[in-house]
């Protein structure tokens, strides 16, 4: 992957079959947010979305699992609408 | 705001689970990324087992503990990443050969800074602080040049501080009205909220210092037998006003916080409570990542960047000799 702008947020959504499905998201969880069941999000600089990537190749079948990332600059340039209840607090737990 | 520092302000279990981290409690759990994160603050009873502890320190991760009145209990500081023999000799050094010459400029940057923060005051209609701006922006600094040991050094040190606490009554709403600081523990609203950020002030510096060579045991300002991590108090000292008392005023001016409100008084003392606390450090937060116009660097850098550029200024100035101007609210640097 080459990055043509600095990204400091991302959406990682995924589709992985069964079997490695947890190694996945315990990878994913070192780096972003939980979300939602197969989707992580959250603030992450240029250089740990390049360690993330190199950690879930090792792991992943390319030929079954599918892993698709979506960068932003920062975290204010989108809009986000949800129906149901986000319990997250980001700076106090 | 910056994902790296996270607030526990519940009670609960914090434990390391596959290389991650994860908050444990009644209520539930909640897993915390452990790349990005930089410095963990524990406010409330947090249980920790010496596993998570060599997990925290094998990322670098340092965690402020504070008890349960909000007092600053200490640090859990990892092995050190970055350690300078050269830099501690050097800051030895200029301990024994002229340690009055930090002390010196740091106090003025003390002056300097209150300068500032009481001008925005004074330009809108508070013409009481005319003495005293005058005092600091012209006497201070003649006093200074004539002074030749620390003890009197510090003794301005507190009658700038003196005097910067009488003008509260000029532009604060009575009810946070205060007759003179006092510590261990406070016994007013007004003192509870100077503890508390000053103790969340020097915790910042503590964490910014920790990603410099610098030995955080060597102070100039405060005698470095304080078994604290006196360097720390000094570098504080001049953020002081621009980062705990604009927050302070701030917050008090527009009723952010309020003495029925948030705080719990008992026989002799005062303290801020849970809801207190969090306004306080969301709004002190914010205050850190904003940034300005740095005029050396010519960038934008936030305060909390600031705060460790202090840093590297100081070890310019132990290595290369270069003179150390404390960070400077009206000049930007």
């Amino acid at each position: 992957m080459k990055l043509d702008k600095n990204y400091n947020y991302a959406f990682v959504f995924y589709d992985i079959q069964e079997k490695r499905v947890n190694k996945v998201f315990k990878i994913c969880k070192k780096y972003l947010e939980h979300h939602q069941k197969s989707v992580f999000r959250g603030k992450i600089s240029p250089s740990q979305i390049l360690k993330l990537e190199k950690e879930l190749k090792k792991v992943i079948d390319e030929k079954y699992d599918y892993v698709s990332f979506v960068l932003m600059v920062n975290e204010y340039n989108f809009f986000e609408h949800s129906l149901g209840e986000c319990k997250e607090d980001e700076l106090f737990i | 705001m910056s994902s790296s520092t996270r607030y526990i302000t519940s009670m609960g279990e914090l434990s390391r689970k596959d290389n991650s981290l994860i908050f444990r409690n009644d209520k539930g759990h909640k897993y915390i990324p452990i790349e990005g994160v930089k410095v963990i603050y524990c406010l409330n009873e947090v249980s920790i087992n010496s596993k998570l502890l060599d997990f925290l320190a094998r990322n670098k991760i340092i965690v402020h503990f504070f008890n349960y009145y909000g007092y600053y209990s200490g640090t859990f500081y990892p092995k050190e990443a970055y350690i300078s023999g050269k830099v501690t000799i050097a800051q030895v050094k200029k301990f024994e050969e002229n340690r009055l010459e930090i002390a010196k400029a740091i106090v003025k940057g003390i002056g300097i800074n209150i300068y500032e923060v009481l001008y925005h005051y004074y330009k809108h209609g508070y013409k009481e602080l005319k003495p005293l701006l005058n005092w600091l922006n012209k006497e201070t600094g003649i006093i200074l040049n004539k002074l030749d040991n620390i003890k009197q050094v510090l003794y301005l040190e507190g009658s700038i501080w003196k005097r910067f606490y009488e003008t509260f009554p000029i532009y604060l709403p009575e009810d946070f009205m205060f007759n003179k600081r006092v510590k261990r523990p406070p016994d007013n609203p007004m003192n509870a909220l100077i503890s508390f950020g000053n103790s969340m002030l020097y915790t910042k510096v503590i964490s910014q210092l920790y990603k410099t060579h610098l030995n955080q045991g060597i102070s100039y300002l405060h005698e470095p037998f304080e078994s604290r991590f006196s360097l720390s108090l000094d570098i504080s000292e001049v953020f002081k006003p621009v980062i705990v008392y604009k927050t302070i005023f701030e917050l008090v001016n527009n009723k952010k916080i309020q003495v029925n409100k948030h705080f719990e008084k008992q026989l002799n003392y005062c303290l801020l409570n849970e809801n207190g606390r969090k306004i306080f450090i969301e709004n002190f937060e914010k205050r850190l990542e904003s940034s300005f116009e740095h005029s050396k660097l010519k960038r934008k850098v936030t305060y909390n960047t600031a705060i460790k550029l202090e840093g590297y200024k100081l070890i310019k100035n132990l290595v290369e000799g270069e003179k150390f101007i404390p960070f400077n609210l009206k000049e930007k640097i």
